[in-house]
């Protein structure tokens, strides 16, 4: 038996006008102080004890980091406190990045969505984040302030485990950057949960194809496996391909054979590895084909 | 206007709910609203992590001198048991641990947080004793003892342990001739089902604050279902008068069945017997509510069901094993309905049943919308689709052809009464155009229709009460105090519908008196069993009547009339003999003066009445047989169209179709909001619900991993319908409707599975992954 007296423990709530001194304080005080934006699996965290930092730093009020800019050229910027709901109903994003709407949505119901955020959904780096397949197949990176500076990190080698992060103590991802998609990409993300509304994916599939007349199928393929291993699996074998062999529909098949072959799923409450092999070969083939159905059809 | 026509007006109206306003805005009053003030302290409970051990010690002198402890409990303060049909439960552990998470102490302290750190300072030993966790372990004969007292336990007369065993009730039926029954048989089906644990979730959690004053009288404040069971079983724990309990019940968050009876309330009491002046509150977090309230009662049920060529019925054995838990207390009796009730609605001549209530060492099983049936009719309704297929008859037809009518002998000897279950049946086949192929959306999706019957009795003592007192203010409007509770279902609302028609007064001139209180509130047994507007519609009819007694004796004496000739309508009191009128506004507190001022006739009007069933007989211990087991059987079916994703197994729901038959539907929203309601509740036990044990464990304490089916996973297409076959003893002629919308839910979607990928599961949830695999596993085996 889990503690049935889950509590709240006491913290310190800490507000720095700036994000230098809020990097500055979570560097002076390391595995003690945890950023804190929209507060969704933070609290939760807090409450079931998985989480006892002695101080919540707020990033919310930071300047800037509540901007979502597109731009034609670079791409989408998302700060780290826009909410999943703002992303959702965002014109640029609806339309430039529809698999990340549609894999915000799965994100809880729509009043944690109006706490949650991507950055948030991405830093936490659960296996089954919703919205990370998505911003890989997108080629994201995350922009990151910490005292010695800025850097950017490209999503790939940003996830370590789960809930790992290759974040140094002090450093805070400020914004995520998706860059504008290729010319006539099409995508899709799918996921399967128990139920309908606001459970955990158990699997989950991101595809995003586009035509490159440099490839020998004319198209590239991303394909990204979320639920279904430690960090996300992109299915590079399969990418190949589809993008360096001349498509054919029997392609699919392999290709999500393929996907099922890479991933590395556990049993757990939620699902058997089993089935969730299965739910992949199964989604990425549906993926594939209503993703090169959207393709032929423009 | 005719007596029936101003009736009609407000039976069988859609009037809006009575609480509307205040739930809607949330100035609703529930238990956790109620302001205490600063003597306030607030109680926590230590509780086992041993599924079956032995105390051997318990050290509390640490947390006694834990700045702002006020009191500690264990065991030791209180050596009684408690318990509805059989006391078998310490409101402490005492000596022995029988479940995980078990109260093995309590705290109350100036904060829950100063209590819960007491708890860690609370030194407990234990020697873990070899636990039981299937019922079908439990009945062998070397399985350790988990009451080895059963023989000591005071129990009701119509439930019997087996002392020296784990069986805390064996329920028979034995009719006809089962021998020579299964002779004749043409085709004989045999199968096994199990259902497993689930909860009943409710929004609000537990929450209870106990008082006890300087005399040693106790205030109770409860989200309850049964404040005056409440107040009798507490009264009879402690050998105290009802009278010196008082129990406040406000609005329910909920209850399903988990608020029926005393569960977690005990625990408060005791803390505030040590604490006199100061209230103690003990609201359960949603983890314990998990790990430590009633559940419904797992159940292994084995069916072997035959019918003749004709496709006659003839025979059923029914063996069912209930997974009772730690303590069945309450358990008992719902062994004893699925007993009693074991055939289904179905007329068959030999039966033979034995229901056994098991202990083990999982969470205690109680009262769950439905009382047993949507367990039993899970098994049922299944084994009849078997035979159905075995003799190659149509499962409707089958159906009808099997199905009670009034007249027929029931499995206990009890005779039928008029019910419309024919019509349900009829229209739910007719809703889901049973017969005709429903084309799948696409090529890798099956369809399949199902239908599932069902029939429940309200599950109580032959004899429980109810009363009504109408109070009549000087402006004509109505004070109806009445012991049901309003648990979402609308019971005040009813209620007050029964009083405006039995009396004869506009519909807002009725207050429901609120919140209950046992001081103040007629007396009702318990807000469960479907039994409200059956039981408390009757008595409040009484009422009224009382009430219309008296004032027509008054109006009569003034008019110098015959009573025969006056009528009620609209508040307004007439003659139809001499068109003579009188408000009851003008009289119904102050009488009504005599001509030429010399005095006055009448003063204030109080109608007073009860109503309690007289009729319900003994079963013997035996044969199961009696004149009569219950007071009526509420009966229905519904039906299903599926979609299974075979790629995927994912369900979907396409159209979902209820009909039962109520008797009369007093207010037709909420009868259909309660189908609705059951229904949706149906699907979610019968798609995603489980406690999911591991040892006694349990692995899905939380919303996260225990799915409820939310309004995206219901069908599109609902549709609920009610038949009104009148009860020869209801008010206006309803009978109950809360639970039996949910009963036939998990067969009829199982059967409608089947009739898509002819796939049985061996028991719900039928989840995707559960479909997929054996899908799957039947692909193999065709290649």
């Amino acid at each position: 038996m889990n503690n049935p007296l889950p509590r709240l423990p006491e913290f310190e709530y800490i507000r720095l006008e700036t994000i230098e001194k809020a990097a500055q304080f979570l560097k002076d005080h390391p595995g003690e102080a945890a950023p804190y934006l929209g507060g969704t699996d933070l609290f939760v965290g807090l409450r079931d004890r998985r989480k006892q930092p002695k101080y919540l730093v707020d990033l919310k009020h930071l300047e800037g980091l509540n901007s979502l800019t597109f731009d034609p050229a670079k791409g989408l910027t998302i700060g780290a406190r826009v909410t999943l709901n703002q992303l959702i109903d965002h014109r640029d994003v609806q339309k430039n990045y529809p698999i990340l709407c549609q894999a915000a949505k799965q994100v809880g119901g729509y009043q944690l969505r109006n706490r949650a955020t991507l950055c948030g959904n991405i830093c936490n780096a659960s296996p089954c984040g919703d919205t990370i397949g998505p911003s890989m197949v997108y080629q994201g990176s995350v922009n990151i302030f910490g005292p010695d500076g800025t850097r950017s990190l490209p999503l790939e080698d940003f996830f370590l485990g789960p809930g790992k992060v290759a974040l140094v103590d002090g450093e805070i991802v400020h914004s995520i950057t998706l860059p504008l998609p290729p010319e006539g990409s099409q995508g899709m993300y799918l996921c399967h949960g128990r139920n309908k509304l606001s459970d955990l994916a158990i699997a989950a599939v991101s595809v995003l194809a586009y035509p490159d007349l440099t490839s020998a199928s004319g198209f590239r393929f991303r394909i990204a496996l979320s639920a279904v291993a430690p960090t996300v699996v992109i299915v590079e074998e399969a990418q190949v391909l589809l993008s360096e062999n001349p498509i054919e529909p029997s392609h699919f098949e392999k290709a999500a054979h393929i996907a099922r072959q890479s991933c590395k799923p556990i049993d757990d409450i939620r699902s058997s590895a089993e089935y969730r092999r299965e739910l992949v070969y199964t989604l990425t083939s549906r993926a594939l084909n209503q993703v090169w159905d959207s393709l032929q059809s423009v | 206007m005719k007596k029936s026509q101003k009736i009609l007006a407000l039976i069988g109206t859609n009037i809006p709910r009575v609480d509307i306003q205040e739930k809607m805005t949330g100035e609703a009053l529930f238990t956790d609203d109620i302001q205490f003030g600063v003597k306030l302290l607030y109680a926590r409970i230590k509780r086992s992590p041993h599924a079956h051990a032995l105390i051997k010690s318990i050290d509390t002198s640490r947390a006694e001198k834990l700045p702002g402890v006020r009191a500690v409990v264990t065991g030791a303060d209180f050596s009684g048991r408690i318990g509805l049909y059989l006391k078998d439960r310490h409101i402490i552990a005492r000596n022995r641990v029988r479940y995980i998470g078990e109260p093995v102490a309590g705290v109350a302290a100036v904060s829950e947080a100063v209590a819960e750190k007491a708890l860690d300072l609370i030194q407990v030993e234990y020697e873990p004793l070899p636990a039981l966790f299937l019922p079908q372990d439990a009945i062998k004969p070397d399985a350790p003892l988990i009451h080895p007292d059963l023989g000591e336990y005071e129990v009701v007369n119509f439930i019997f342990p087996k002392p020296g065993t784990n069986i805390s009730n064996h329920f028979k039926i034995r009719k006809g001739d089962m021998k020579n029954a299964w002779k004749n048989c043409a085709a004989i089906v045999e199968n096994e089902y199990y259902i497993p644990h689930i909860q009943h979730v409710p929004l609000e959690t537990h929450v209870a604050v106990a008082k006890v004053d300087l005399s040693g009288k106790i205030t109770l404040w409860t989200s309850s279902q049964s404040p005056f069971a409440q107040r009798d079983l507490i009264a009879k724990t402690w050998g105290m008068s009802p009278a010196d309990i008082k129990v406040i019940s406000p609005y329910v968050g909920g209850g399903f069945g988990c608020k029926a009876g005393v569960t977690m309330e005990a625990l408060p009491v005791l803390l505030a017997m040590k604490v006199k002046g100061c209230p103690v509150k003990l609201r359960l977090t949603r983890e314990e509510e998990f790990y430590t309230n009633f559940v419904r009662q797992a159940l292994l049920i084995r069916l072997k069901m035959g019918c003749d060529a004709e496709g006659n019925i003839l025979a059923m054995e029914n063996t069912m094993y209930w997974d009772g838990g730690a303590s069945t207390e309450y358990g008992v009796n719902i062994t004893r309905a699925g007993g009693y009730s074991s055939t289904g609605p179905y007329d068959i001549p030999n039966v033979k049943t034995d229901s056994y209530c098991v202990y083990t060492n999982n969470t205690i099983g109680g009262p769950y919308r439905g009382f047993g049936m949507s367990e039993l009719h899970t098994g049922i309704e299944q084994c009849v689709d078997e035979l159905a297929n075995k003799i190659k008859m149509d499962k409707v037809a089958f159906r009808m052809r099997n199905v009670v009518e009034s007249g027929d002998i029931l499995a206990t000897g009890m005779v039928m009464h008029p019910t419309g279950i024919k019509a349900c049946i009829e229209k739910v086949a007719e809703a889901i155009e049973w017969g005709k192929p429903s084309e799948p959306s696409a090529p890798h999706k099956k369809r399949g229709k199902g239908i599932a019957l069902m029939w429940k009795a309200p599950a109580m003592p032959p004899n429980p009460g109810s009363s009504a007192t109408l109070k009549f203010n000087s402006d004509g409007t109505v004070f109806l105090s009445i012991g049901g509770q309003e648990i979402g279902q609308g019971a005040f609302t009813v209620a007050a519908q029964i009083a405006a028609a039995g009396l004869g007064v506009p519909m807002d001139w009725i207050r429901i008196s609120k919140p209950l209180d046992t001081d103040y509130s007629s007396y009702e047994w318990q807000t469960v069993a479907s039994r409200i507007t059956w039981t408390m519609g009757n008595a409040i009819l009484d009422a009224a009547k009382d009430a219309r007694k008296q004032i027509f004796k008054i109006v009569a004496k003034a008019w110098k009339e015959n009573k025969k000739d006056l009528e009620i309508k609209d508040g307004i009191v007439y003659s139809t003999n001499t068109d003579k009128k009188i408000s009851l506004k003008d009289f119904v507190i102050t009488g009504i003066p005599k001509k030429k001022d010399q005095g006055w006739i009448g003063g204030p009007i109080i109608g007073r009445g009860k109503f309690m069933p007289t009729y319900v007989t003994g079963l013997d211990k035996d044969t199961g047989q009696g004149k009569r087991a219950v007071v009526h059987y509420t009966t229905g079916a519904q039906g299903f169209i599926v979609e299974v994703d075979t790629l995927t197994g994912k369900l979907e729901i396409i159209k979902a179709v209820s009909a039962f038959d109520v008797g009369k539907a007093i207010n037709p929203d909420l009868v259909k909001a309660q189908i609705e309601g059951g229904m949706v509740q149906g699907i979610s036990s019968a798609l995603f619900e489980q406690l999911v044990f591991k040892e006694g464990v349990l692995q899905n304490p939380n919303f996260v991993d225990y799915r409820i089916a939310t309004t995206m996973d219901l069908p599109d297409k609902m549709e609920s319908y009610y038949i009104e076959v009148p009860q020869d003893d209801g008010p206006f002629g309803a009978r109950g409707i809360g639970e039996h919308p949910m009963v036939p839910t998990i067969a009829a979607i199982a059967n409608a599975i089947n009739d898509a990928v002819g796939i049985r599961l061996e028991g719900p949830p039928f989840t995707a992954e559960k479909l997929f695999m054996a899908i799957k596993a039947q692909n193999k085996s065709v290649d």
